[in-house]
């Protein structure tokens, strides 16, 4: 392989790992908005199929079956938390002028990993094998019974939704460094204490959403 | 022409201008001359500002032009603005 071949080799290999873990270097603004919108609300239409509830900024979970728009109503909440308080985070960290529509529109698409979350968990397998560990663990009378391969669809489907966790908070942060020019500790300490209350405040949010639309 | 550099390649210190010469007369003047705002700066954010002036100043443009986005080329900017201050505020 020659030097060029190899820089090449080099370049590309970078450019993958940029577009996979800091993609906002070369995407924001108006379009990311789009393209996120699009993409958490096609992510919460697939939950729906599989009673995938995204009911909080790091939540994924199978539960009660609900109307579409309830699953669509849950992303949009998580995003918006998420979004308003980092907004109000770089208020006070950022030396930067920034654009409202980057923080948002790259906050959007940073949850694109819940995208493979939700497929990942469309197998009926991965529910009946929830609620069957469910049940064991509450000592009750399993109601459902299992087929041979929902354990594997269930380890699988939870393997994936941790790593898609984890994706989404890297993609998160580099968002907000990248969307707020924030850098080092600063960036840390408000991207994890933003993290905490955006947290807190869109599980209240959609717990209360419930409540008073009697979904709960 | 070499290019002009601005830090010590020894101490990572600030150079500054000690012998200036004409090409055609060969006039030397010596003395001690700080480098200007601009040429402080690393060849690569040289390259940046002068993008940035033949783009007209357009963030937006740059952002085409580098394929980046908006905020990753305003954050560069900032970062150049910050360097050309920091002398400005330590004096």
């Amino acid at each position: 392989m020659t030097d060029t071949e190899s820089k090449n080799n080099n370049l590309q290999k970078r450019t993958l790992g940029q577009w996979l873990f800091n993609p906002f270097q070369f995407i924001a603004g108006g379009g990311t908005l789009l393209l996120g919108l699009i993409i958490m609300l096609v992510s919460a239409f697939l939950g729906s199929l599989s009673n995938t509830h995204f009911d909080g900024v790091l939540d994924v979970h199978i539960g009660k079956a609900a109307p579409l728009w309830f699953f669509l109503s849950e992303v949009l909440i998580d995003w918006l938390c998420i979004s308003v308080v980092l907004l109000i985070a770089a208020l006070f960290v950022s030396r930067s002028s920034f654009r409202v529509v980057d923080i948002f529109g790259t906050q959007a698409l940073a949850r694109v990993p819940y995208l493979l979350s939700a497929l990942a968990l469309l197998p009926k397998g991965f529910g009946r094998f929830a609620k069957y560990l469910l049940s064991k663990a509450m000592q009750q009378m399993p109601t459902t019974t299992i087929q041979n391969s929902d354990a594997l669809f269930f380890v699988i489907g939870a393997v994936i939704s941790i790593l898609m966790i984890i994706w989404m908070v890297v993609l998160m942060y580099r968002a907000y460094a990248v969307s707020c020019n924030t850098k080092g500790g600063k960036a840390i300490g408000s991207f994890i204490a933003a993290l905490i209350i955006a947290e807190i405040l869109s599980k209240m949010a959609i717990w209360q959403l419930a409540v008073r639309t009697g979904l709960l | 022409m070499k290019k002009l550099p601005s830090i010590c390649p020894a101490c990572q210190s600030q150079l500054n201008i000690k012998k200036l010469s004409c090409q055609k007369c060969d006039t030397e003047i010596e003395g001690l001359f700080e480098l200007p705002a601009l040429a402080r700066l690393s060849a690569e954010d040289q390259e940046f500002v002068v993008q940035f002036v033949n783009c007209s100043g357009s963030l937006k443009e740059m952002a085409r032009l580098q394929k980046l986005s908006y905020p990753t080329v305003r954050n560069q900017l900032d970062n150049v603005i910050e360097q050309i201050k920091a002398p400005e505020n330590q004096g």
